[in-house]
């Protein structure tokens, strides 16, 4: 073994053990770790979590975090009376395709992950999210940069996204999905178009996006063949001709007429509306734009559903939801704002590390592997191991949400949709 | 500008790198505890047979253990926060913000505004990071407003890197009530500046030579104004020059006219004065902003003033006996004009806690047409915080020695950087023109008004 490898070995090593020691508490919690939206104790709950695939058994805040508002001041209305289910007995599963047509698709769990693209994410990384997406039943997302050939035995649990850029979006690409994802925005930099940093752009990622080497890449916003409800018409049925089978998600921002933007997609013949709130994560983004513009999914949730209701088409549409999502909590939360289910990528990157420190595109990249493409610093996350950390986190959230359900005597998070009443404010 | 050069040229504010010359202090304290780190060197030279490259290397990939003494004298300074260190060597490694940093500021000033600031008036770019927002849900003024974004079905637009172009230029002054120039009264009188941020003249105290000449130089460079109570006649930068007159300074000008003054609009009776006696001056009166500030506004644009400063605390609070956020104080004001259908003949401009780029759109959206910057100005020139900053007339901040050009090129990256910022804002939007986003509230979200609709029929906790 020559030192390099000796090198990558031993902090991979370190890392891991790292990852096991630190939420037992015995160092306490790192002061300088973690921030409002994502608590140390969140941060070290989810390490927790993807360690065992359960809920964490010490005092680690695992439910919430600090940010003064959202899901931070909601709680569970107390719940003593309900008459009880078997927690074993709670079904989790969600249907994506609600309309009389096309494919039925259910997942067993109500989330799948989000997009994160090849080049601003590892492949070891992109890898792992896909190989827990097959265990899982569920699905996982390629974001914009396209679909690198080691995740094609992953394909019938992998969504394709077509964004902007277009980068990597090919007929095979569109025909290997069970979904395919329109990105129109993104809620971490809603309104304006993706930006991969130069540094990142290796040979690899370049080839990948029919691109220039170390050079940096805008995806344009918003896509500029699509003005209007019937453009955006035409972008489905294009997908349809291309692959018949497919599903078809919307991805966009949360803008004051996000309603109105929910209709249109359905109308267009979108399977699901894949609504991305303000306060999500991203590989490189402005600070202005993540704060400022657009508005927290928490807000955006009872908003679209209600819309939904009142035109009628609630039923027909699955209604997803994403954009800082960190626990089991949050997804019950947002259930019962009124989505069907959650998208998540922060969370799973958590799992494999991040300290959500926000340096993903300094210099190197991520200094665990999970959003660079600096090759040695993306081996610290081998695809098995990550794989495992994703379920494990899965499973643990599962069990919170059975044991939730089970307590308010509910059979199905189905019937959890909507059900604000469950649901306390905190000042 | 551009248009009168040969070819097209897109409004842009050069930057150049000025770095701080004063040392900030460091946002991370890194500590080894330094016996265990003995102990691991030990340990791991043994289990890697003494591979020197092995043994030695270190879990920091920003230098912070590349000096001569590794972990045993960190070089904090590099440190980025990202906590590798502490994931492999928990027992031995504790990294956190450095009590330096927590100390900055004051009570309206958090160190992150402090360091924001001090990044963009050194580099001239957009604070870009990667992962989600940090920080807390909402809040109170302009951190409980969203700007709205534009989805699919508005017209293209592109943000800084992007084709089109986005117009930040405003005008200042009283413009005419008619297209038909018939029924046109009297003369409009309007500049137009480039951006909308002039510079407001500074808390007492703190504007020695220096630094008067810094702003003046950076106002010239960027074509911004800059209000000051001097006349600085035979100083650089008399044409952005946008003078705080009293009676005593309307003599100075002797036969001259300024193309644009400030007066102090409490102080009945000067209106009129100086009306009469800059017939061709763009006259602006400095308000503070109170609960009646909408009737004295309305009151002054009647009586002919084009254009009312009003401004707040340095903190962002109006004067009001229950002070009220900038930015609700400016929405009364806006609204009261617009109901006596004065709104568009006067310029308003607002300053006072106007900190952050996002400041900019958001006290536009509130009513504005263009804002002062002012102890931001002092934070950019890395004056020192000596306590509390809120009042005007007494500030806690001492300047410090500056080169006057350092000074400039500092606003100069500051100014480009809020302006390339307000265009990732507009360009989102959708909106092309900076002065379409004047008192547009419906292009906002407000915090407080989305909680309760969304949250409606929660019960509250008992
Ligand atoms: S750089 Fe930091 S925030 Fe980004 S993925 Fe890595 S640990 Fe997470
Ligand atoms: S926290 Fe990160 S940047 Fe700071 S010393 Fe540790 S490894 Fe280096």
């Amino acid at each position: 073994m020559g030192n390099l490898e000796l090198i990558v070995e031993k902090h991979t090593e370190r890392i891991h053990r790292g990852l096991e020691v630190l939420p037992t508490l015995k160092h306490g919690v790192p002061d300088g770790l973690g921030n409002k939206r994502w608590t140390g104790d969140l941060i070290l709950a989810t390490y927790e979590q993807a360690l065992t695939g359960d809920i964490p058994q010490n005092d680690l805040e695992y439910k919430t975090g600090n940010s003064g508002g959202g899901f931070d001041v909601l709680g569970w209305k107390s719940h003593d009376r309900v008459a009880k289910v078997d927690q074993d007995q709670v079904d989790l599963s969600i249907p994506l395709n609600k309309r009389g047509d096309g494919e039925k698709i259910e997942i067993p769990v109500p989330i799948y992950g989000g997009g994160m693209s090849f080049g601003s994410i590892s492949l070891n990384f992109m890898i792992a999210r896909a190989r827990a997406a097959r265990r899982l039943g569920t699905y996982t997302s390629t974001g914009e940069g396209g679909y690198p050939d080691q995740i094609v035995p992953y394909r019938n649990h992998v969504i394709t996204q077509v964004a902007t850029g277009m980068f990597g979006v090919r007929e095979e690409t569109i025909q290997y999905a069970p979904i395919v994802e329109f990105k129109y925005a993104q809620g971490a930099k809603p309104g304006l178009g993706g930006h991969l940093l130069a540094d990142k752009v290796t040979s690899e990622v370049a080839k990948m996006r029919e691109s220039s080497m170390f050079t940096s890449l805008y995806s344009p916003f918003p896509f500029h063949s699509v003005y209007s409800v019937e453009d955006h018409k035409k972008h489905v049925d294009w997908i349809k001709t291309v692959n018949p089978r497919a599903l078809v998600s919307v991805k966009v921002s949360t803008p004051t007429d996000v309603d109105m933007v929910a209709i249109g997609s359905y109308y267009a013949g979108a399977n699901i509306i894949h609504i991305d709130g303000g306060y999500g994560g991203t590989g490189a983004a402005p600070e202005i734009a993540k704060k400022n513009i657009a508005m927290p999914i928490e807000y955006a949730i009872p908003k679209v559903h209600d819309y939904l209701v009142s035109e009628g088409v609630r039923d027909e549409i699955t209604l997803m939801a994403s954009g800082g999502i960190r626990t089991a909590d949050d997804i019950a939360k947002a259930i019962a704002l009124g989505a069907d289910g959650c998208v998540v990528a922060t969370a799973e990157a958590v799992a494999v590390g991040c300290t959500h420190c926000g340096n993903c595109e300094r210099g190197r990249g991520c200094q665990v592997g999970i959003t660079t493409t600096d090759p040695e610093l993306s081996q610290f996350i081998d695809p098995e191991w990550g794989e495992m950390r994703i379920v494990n986190l899965f499973n643990a959230w599962s069990k919170r949400l059975r044991i939730l359900l089970a307590s308010f005597g509910l059979e199905s998070i189905r019937e959890l949709r909507g059900r604000k009443d469950l649901l306390v404010r905190y000042k | 500008m551009q248009a009168q050069e040969t070819g097209y040229r897109r409004f842009k504010i050069e930057s150049r790198p000025a770095p701080h010359v004063y040392a900030i202090p460091n946002r991370f304290d890194v500590r080894a505890r330094k016996i265990r780190l003995a102990a691991m060197l030990v340990h791991e030279a043994f289990e890697y047979r003494f591979e020197k490259d092995v043994v030695l290397s270190r879990p920091c990939i920003y230098g912070v253990f590349s000096g001569h003494f590794g972990g045993f004298k960190p070089l904090k300074h590099k440190c980025v926060g990202c906590m590798r260190c502490v994931q492999e060597y928990p027992h031995i490694m504790t990294v956190k913000p450095s009590e330096a940093y927590k100390k900055l500021g004051d009570s309206f000033w958090t160190p992150e505004m402090v360091y924001t600031v001090w990044n963009e008036a050194s580099t001239g770019k957009i604070p870009v990071k990667g992962m989600g927002y940090k920080g807390a849900f909402g809040g109170e003024g302009f951190d409980g407003i969203w700007t709205d974004m534009s989805e699919i079905v508005r017209p293209t637009r592109d943000g800084v890197y992007g084709r089109e172009y986005i117009s930040t230029r405003v005008d200042v002054g009283r413009k005419p009530t008619s297209i038909d120039l018939d029924k046109v009264t009297e003369t409009p009188r309007t500049i137009e500046i480039p951006v909308p941020i002039i510079f407001d003249e500074l808390p007492n105290g703190t504007d020695n030579d220096d630094v008067q000449t810094a702003v003046a130089l950076a106002a010239g460079n960027i074509g911004t104004l800059d209000v000051a109570r001097e006349t600085r006649l035979g100083r650089p930068g008399p044409d952005n020059l946008l003078p705080l007159i009293d009676e005593e300074g309307i003599e100075d000008y002797g036969e001259k006219q300024p193309s644009i003054l400030e007066f102090d609009a409490e102080n009945p009776g000067m209106l009129r004065k100086l009306l009469t006696r800059f017939d061709r001056s763009i006259i602006i009166g400095r308000l503070p902003l109170k609960e009646d500030s909408g009737r004295v506004a309305s009151e002054l644009a009647r009586q002919g003033v084009h254009g009312m400063h009003l401004y707040a605390d340095y903190h962002g609070h109006d004067y009001s006996r229950d002070p009220r956020h900038i930015s609700t104080a400016l929405r009364d004001v806006h609204q009261q004009l617009v109901r006596d259908g004065l709104r568009d003949q006067v310029t308003i401009i607002a300053s006072g806690g106007i900190t952050l780029a996002e400041h900019v759109p958001k006290a536009i959206i509130s009513g504005a047409d263009l804002v002062g910057i002012d102890t931001t100005i002092l934070v950019a020139l890395q004056a020192e915080f000596l306590g509390e900053t809120r009042n005007r007339a007494k500030c806690g901040f001492r300047p410090r020695k500056i080169n006057p050009e350092w000074g400039a090129q500092r606003l100069v990256n500051l100014i480009g950087v809020w302006h390339d910022q307000l265009i990732e804002i507009l360009g989102a939007m959708g909106i092309r023109d900076v002065r379409r986003l004047r008192g547009d509230i419906g292009r906002s979200m407000m915090d407080s008004e989305l909680r309760e609709q969304s949250f409606e029929g929660i019960a509250w906790a008992t």
